[in-house]
């Protein structure tokens, strides 16, 4: 009997978790050694969140 | 001194000697296989690079690829089946079945159905999809690897 599973997150936590889980997927396959890949990663989340808050805040004067 | 062979293969016998790889016979083979470990990272995400033994990438895809899953349907996210009905479904159940065996496992795990009148089922679709297609790219980059073109 499979468990029923279910997470209730804000909008930001969604957000921060999709792009933290993609920023690892990309650090992972397009760098080798490990101090490139955190640093890869470290970079893609902080672009994610910076142009995903950036449009947020764009679209704040058209949400009303 | 490069060399060319008969076949019209230019090969240097001092640095790289005769790479038997390019050879039209063990290029079909190594074809096949890349396109074998191709659609085995397909099916179970990070299969094709562990095949290959990328063991961080075949765990990184793994686990980011089955979180995705995970958190997707947890959020009730909508998982597209075949009869989608229009082009948007037929989208989304392309991508949705991007992550392989994960697919059937999301849909055995999502019991209650998809949620999407409310933001978090919307996300969760986004999550399945963004899965699949990640899966794929990673599918694709084991392909390339087994090719010897990239790794």
């Amino acid at each position: 009997m499979i468990a029923t599973i279910g997470f209730t997150l804000t909008h930001f936590q969604a957000m921060t978790l999709f792009a933290l889980l993609i920023s690892i997927a990309f650090g992972f396959l397009s760098r080798r050694r490990t101090s490139d890949r955190v640093k890869y990663i470290i970079w893609s989340l902080f672009l994610f969140l910076l142009i995903g808050v950036g449009i947020g805040w764009a679209m704040y004067p058209f949400s009303r | 001194m490069a060399e060319e062979t008969a076949a019209g293969i230019t090969t240097d016998p001092i640095t790289s000697q005769a790479d038997f790889a390019t050879t039209p016979v063990h290029q079909q083979g190594n074809e096949a296989l890349a396109i074998a470990i191709g659609v085995a990272g397909w099916l179970v995400p990070g299969l094709g690079h562990a095949l290959q033994k990328m063991w961080g990438r075949a765990l990184g895809c793994f686990l980011t690829v089955g979180a995705l899953v995970f958190l997707g349907v947890g959020m009730r996210g909508n998982v597209f089946n075949s009869d989608g009905g229009d082009a948007f479904g037929m989208l989304g159940y392309v991508a949705d079945l991007g992550t392989g065996s994960f697919y059937f496992a999301a849909r055995a795990l999502e019991t209650q159905g998809s949620d999407v009148a409310h933001a978090e089922g919307d996300y969760g679709t986004r999550f399945l999809a963004a899965a699949g297609v990640l899966n794929l790219l990673a599918a694709l980059h084991a392909y390339e690897a087994a090719r010897g073109r990239k790794a």
